[in-house]
């Protein structure tokens, strides 16, 4: 029976649940828009989740004020993941998060206070590392014992699903709560900024007129059980994860390389490890932030792989923007969502192919046709590139 | 025992000890001190100048560590690159938050780059132009306990060798945040980058191999995990004759000694332990089976066994 999804749950800036997200999916409707939450950045346009940290806090019923957005966010959707599921002293049990801004939203309030000689709240910086975030949301739900975060930037999220179904297989663990979280701040959009891949208007992905990626925010968490699990839980299996694999690129430390090296590897073995066919591959969700450079690079490595049979593909990030660490574990649930619905999600804002590559993204929202695997890739700075196939579960 | 060990075929650390190429290192080493300074080896050697430039010390020592490592095993490319850190590249992250607040108009990109936690993974993929699967795991002070494991799977699932290590780096604002949250700690914070190479068959050249590691977080641990632990793997607190901690020692081990003083303070501190395992391994055959036992946070703990290879 492999490694199943029985439980997922999300949070970006097209809804708080599933439910909210799926419904945002099918109307084409975006998230992303001027930031009300998060203050002092010179961001014209961000995925900024619709919620004050405040009325998170109320909503989860966290007490302390010293928890990250990262922590928060993360927390949303992995209780919506986890659903009923009880605790047990049978099923092993471990938690895998994602971020690559850890606790960063509060650390830097504290920051500018220290730069400024005002008072700075030292036990801000108690959330500042990215592993506290993780031990927040296991404390949260109860969970003990394999908790562990992976921090690999904007592919994150997808490792933390691929860690996961390992650990199952190797018989280490029976059940893995995995996904990712990250919140916007200053600091990161800043970064982007100076790298010049902010685009100040709305993210083109896949469209030869792109000029670079809205930052957005965000969790997306999965339940995995393996067999013993199952039967000792009763879940009902979503989809399988049935693919996985991680390749680095080794051209730049922030770029991809021209020819998709690293990309091309890591879509090649992951289509292998899930031993299907490439014209089974019913869609892909792609990385597809937007910028020159990954929308390029990523284009090449599917004609590598597909040569011209390329399957439907759309990016989603013009509807939630670029989550860095939980894009690929938000995305993974997109990709639930494709198999269960029979969906291929419409990439917005795409007008004109990319020339070198001259692709064309699914653009309206197809509904009807059968989506029995998905392909997903997250690809990050330090040339880490990771794709995932889900597969229906039969 | 199901599991086969496997072996430490490389072992290379920079730290404020004199540990760097320096076999035998354990043999009357004593307490780190408050005023000593990471001793840094000619990074020239082991990074071109253009790069070395641009390069923080938590990414000078792990590239430089990881190169030293894949000149003591041998082999030109490993299958895998997996790093363990706790707090990431703290230098850049605080240079890039500093300017980021400090400075109007167009920011200078590097440290922004250069702050993300697999910079190191990136850094060595990079240097050695290696392909292959590689992973950043940052989870507190288990960070390089969870690194270790992730090599450990990653040869049973068939790899034959993977360079696994660990690094963490001091900057100056660590010693004004430990005082203000009163973090007692019975050594100094220190920097350090300490990496191996774990494989699945024998080189020749190891002199002891990983039998297991565990890691259990968000919890309180006692003696009975400890135990449990050995048990699984065939052996009892008598058995282990050398027992590395950070915390509280192992009750029923020959021997204990804290590994923190030897150290310093960091959150990856456990790998400069398994280094210093290995060197008493290779210092002194009756040492047969070490234990690490990293306790450094009360709710986190990691366990490490080392076995010595019959000669």
């Amino acid at each position: 029976m492999g490694v199943c999804i029985t439980g997922i749950g999300v949070v970006s800036a097209i809804g708080m649940s599933v439910k909210e997200n799926l419904s945002a999916l099918r109307e084409g409707r975006t998230g992303i828009g001027p930031l009300h939450y998060l203050q002092g950045t010179k961001a014209s346009l961000a995925g900024e989740v619709k919620a004050s940290n405040d009325a998170l806090r109320a909503a989860l019923g966290v007490g302390t004020e010293y928890v990250s957005r990262t922590s928060l966010l993360g927390l949303q959707a992995a209780r919506e993941a986890w659903g009923d599921n009880k605790r047990s002293g049978v099923i092993r049990t471990g938690l895998i998060s994602a971020t690559s801004v850890g606790g960063m939203d509060r650390s830097e309030v504290f920051y500018k206070n220290y730069l400024a000689q005002n008072n700075p709240d030292y036990r801000l910086l108690t959330t500042h590392d990215s592993g506290s975030t993780t031990e927040r949301i296991a404390k949260e739900l109860g969970i003990t014992g394999y908790i562990n975060t992976l921090s690999t930037a904007c592919s994150s999220g997808v490792n933390a699903i691929m860690l996961g179904a390992r650990l199952i297989l190797q018989g280490t663990l029976d059940r893995v709560l995995v996904g990712g979280s990250d919140a916007l701040s200053v600091f990161t959009i800043d970064g982007f900024r100076s790298l010049m891949i902010y685009d100040d208007q709305w993210c083109r992905p896949f469209d030869d007129n792109r000029a670079g990626l809205n930052l957005g925010e965000g969790a997306g968490f999965l339940l995995l059980e393996g067999e013993k699990s199952i039967e000792l839980t009763g879940n009902r299996p979503i989809c399988n994860v049935s693919g996985w694999a991680n390749a680095a690129d080794a051209y730049h430390q922030t770029a991809s390389s021209p020819d998709g090296k690293g990309a091309t590897l890591a879509i090649e073995h992951a289509i292998r490890r899930a031993g299907i066919g490439l014209d089974q591959i019913s869609y892909v969700n792609a990385h597809g932030t937007g910028t020159k450079n990954n929308d390029h690079s990523e284009s090449v490595a599917l004609q590598n792989v597909f040569g011209d049979r390329i399957p439907p593909f759309s990016s989603t990030k013009a509807f939630t923007g670029h989550t860095l660490a939980a894009a690929g574990a938000i995305e993974a649930v997109f990709s639930v969502l494709a198999i269960q619905h029979n969906l291929i999600f419409p990439n917005l804002n795409y007008r004109t192919p990319i020339a070198e590559t001259g692709l064309v993204p699914a653009t309206q929202l197809e509904a009807g046709a059968e989506v029995n695997a998905v392909l997903s890739n997250s690809f990050g700075f330090g040339g880490n590139n990771s794709s995932l196939v889900l597969t229906k579960y039969e | 025992m199901n599991k086969p060990a496997l072996y430490l075929s490389a072992a290379s650390t920079i730290s404020h000890q004199p540990t760097f190429r320096n076999p035998g290192f354990s043999v009357g080493l004593g307490p780190v001190e408050a005023s000593s300074a990471l001793i840094s080896p000619d990074y020239k050697a082991y990074i071109e100048a253009g790069l070395l430039r641009r390069m923080s010390k938590i990414l000078r020592m792990s590239v430089a560590c990881a190169k030293d490592c894949m000149e003591q095993a041998g082999i030109a490319q490993p299958d895998a690159i997996v790093v363990g850190t706790g707090l990431g590249c703290l230098q850049d992250t605080e240079k890039f938050l500093n300017t980021s607040l400090t400075v109007e108009g167009l920011l200078p990109p590097t440290s922004f780059i250069q702050s993300t936690h697999n910079t190191m993974a990136g850094q060595i993929s990079l240097s050695l132009g290696n392909h292959g699967y590689n992973m950043t795991h940052t989870q507190n002070t288990l960070s390089f306990e969870h690194a270790l494991l992730d090599a450990a799977m990653l040869l049973r699932e068939g790899d034959r060798n993977v360079l696994v290590g660990a690094a963490d780096e001091h900057i100056d604002i660590l010693e004004d945040i430990a005082r203000q949250l009163a973090f007692e700690a019975n050594a100094p914070l220190t920097s350090a980058a300490s990496f191996f190479v774990l494989s699945a068959e024998n080189q020749g050249n190891a002199s002891a191999g990983l039998a297991d590691v565990y890691t259990s977080g968000g919890t309180e641990y006692g003696q009975e995990d400890i135990d449990a632990f050995l048990d699984r793997n065939g052996l009892q607190a008598g058995d282990v004759d050398l027992a590395l901690y950070a915390g509280t020692p192992v009750q029923g081990a020959a021997r204990n000694v804290d590994y923190l003083p030897l150290a310093g303070v960091y959150p990856t501190a456990s790998a400069f332990a398994l280094h210093y395992a290995l060197d008493v391994f290779a210092t002194n055959s009756e040492v047969r089976n070490v234990l690490i036992c990293n306790g450094l946070r009360k709710s986190n703990l990691g366990l490490t066994l080392l076995k010595a290879f019959e000669a």
